[in-house]
């Protein structure tokens, strides 16, 4: 008889905990997103929710209004990290996600609070092409408007994830609580999060199936090279255009989403293998991973 | 995580979805219909936008039909009195729905698209001011026309609320207290 009672109230105690650390974060014109106080002084937002060049105000729990700085971005994961001077408030209770399994019961709780529930409905958004766990989970639960970059939470209220909905098309997601640690590790230790690059512009290409068969691929597409930028890491390593980037470091490139997928923060200074079939012939090339020039 | 889903978690779930569906009722009558909560042997509410007319047909789970009248309406509350011949099923057990916590369990009994006594669960999202000065139960629940004037209940099978609108996809229900205030006002001046 209890145990439905225990889990109702487990969930409402999970919001009300999670509640505790997260922010109204005002990056852009009228629907305020969630962020989530990760560390001292660091919140976590979806990037998408925060337009760039843009003063960005937080709203506390309390009503306190703050002014914060984006100190770092990562497009591919949809997260910003802002840096802001926060007193009195605690720091997200952040879980290790690792045994989060497909059919767990999660909450997405935006400010207010308000919830959403439902459970993990695929450990990568990938649909499975990669041979390692993603970066990125699909929960299968609505992220009403204003609940990006607010916390997926289980049923003890520990934040295993940040909820977006600007990371996919087609599926709510939330980016694993790990990743969005590697990502504040890189603010801490190097005031930013750098950005992996490559330097080369692709199209998406269908591979014939004669070369699939013999490169022994099961990738129905990959993408080919159209631009290099002169001296970048894949100038320097010899890539040309019109090579067919089939994998990048074992993983599977089959559209140019997956390149940003594979080029983290931590790629940068790294020597990758890059598979590409070069007039039907397969090889190999190291390329070294640099970091995207600033802009302007 | 398994101690709070213990093995009977579940046959509790059912139990209490046969209570909500025993209690829940069809309203059909001239320009509106939905669905009703017995609060009494015979007395039903609902919305004031499923009981349009001053007669309207009440059915039971049992397949029983029975015509009621409209003993009281309050359209801006949207909420209704009907007054049936009194029966012999057990009328709904109301709680404090001041309590209600966001990301508490709920559930709701209605007959969404006509599918009598449909159960859908969700959690409550939050707690909106509505336009009569008081605030709405919000729910993250699917809820569909025909859902009107039924039950949101709470894990202990307590009617927490009445579910009345959808709104960007969530269910808004009048919350029990509202309701319960309503039917006080209301009952005592008619009997």
């Amino acid at each position: 008889m209890t145990s439905a009672v225990d889990l109702s109230n487990a969930l409402a105690g999970a919001v009300e905990r999670a509640a505790g650390s997260l922010f109204a974060v005002h990056g852009r014109p009228r629907l305020p997103s969630t962020g989530v106080l990760w560390r001292a002084g660091l919140i976590v937002t979806a990037s998408h929710t925060v337009e760039p060049d843009r003063e960005v105000t937080l709203t506390a729990p309390d009503g306190r209004t703050l002014s914060a700085q984006v100190a770092g971005r990562d497009p591919g994961l949809d997260i910003a990290v802002l840096r802001a001077e926060v007193a009195g408030m605690p720091a997200a209770d952040v879980h290790d996600d690792s045994e989060l399994r497909v059919g767990h019961l999660v909450l997405a709780v935006g400010t207010g609070p308000r919830a959403s529930a439902g459970i993990v409905s695929a450990l990568d958004v990938r649909g499975g092409r990669q041979r390692e766990p993603g970066a990125m989970l699909a929960v299968d639960l609505t992220l009403y408007p204003g609940f990006s970059g607010g916390p997926l939470v289980d049923v003890l209220g520990r934040v295993v994830g940040i909820t977006t909905s600007g990371a996919s098309r087609h599926l709510q997601c939330a980016v694993r609580a790990s990743a969005v640690t590697r990502l504040t590790d890189h603010v801490v230790r190097g005031g930013r999060i750098p950005r992996a690059y490559l330097g080369i512009g692709t199209q998406p290409v269908v591979l014939p199936n004669d070369l699939r068969d013999r490169l022994g691929l099961t990738q129905r597409t990959a993408v080919i090279v159209v631009n290099v930028a002169p001296e970048s890491p894949a100038a320097a390593a010899g890539l040309v255009i019109g090579d067919v980037v089939v994998s990048i470091a074992g993983q599977a490139i089959a559209e140019p989403g997956d390149l940003v997928a594979v080029l983290q923060p931590d790629r940068v200074g790294q020597a990758v293998a890059v598979s590409i079939a070069r007039g039907g012939e397969p090889r190999q090339i190291q390329v070294t991973v640099g970091e995207r020039p600033a802009r302007g | 995580m398994s101690g709070l889903l213990a093995a009977d978690a579940p046959a509790h779930l059912a139990w209490i979805a046969d209570r909500l569906r025993e209690m829940t009722v069809e309203v059909s009558g001239p320009g509106g219909g939905g669905a009703g909560v017995l609060w009494a042997p015979d007395l039903v509410v609902t919305n004031a936008h499923v009981a349009r007319a001053p007669r309207v047909r009440v059915g039971f789970a049992d397949d029983r039909q029975v015509e009621a009248s409209l003993i009281a309406s309050d359209r801006r509350a949207d909420l209704a009195l009907l007054r049936v011949p009194p029966v012999e099923i057990a009328p709904a057990a109301s709680t404090d729905s001041d309590t209600l916590r966001v990301g508490a369990l709920v559930v709701a009994v209605g007959h969404p698209l006509g599918l009598r006594r449909t159960l859908t669960a969700g959690v409550v999202h939050g707690f909106p001011p509505s336009r009569s000065g008081s605030r709405w139960i919000q729910a993250d629940l699917r809820l569909a026309p025909g859902n009107s004037g039924g039950p949101l209940a709470d894990t202990t099978g307590r009617v927490v609320g009445i579910n009345t609108m959808i709104a960007g996809g969530l269910a808004l229900a009048i919350p029990i207290n509202d309701v319960r205030r309503f039917v006080a006002a209301r009952a005592a001046s008619v009997t």
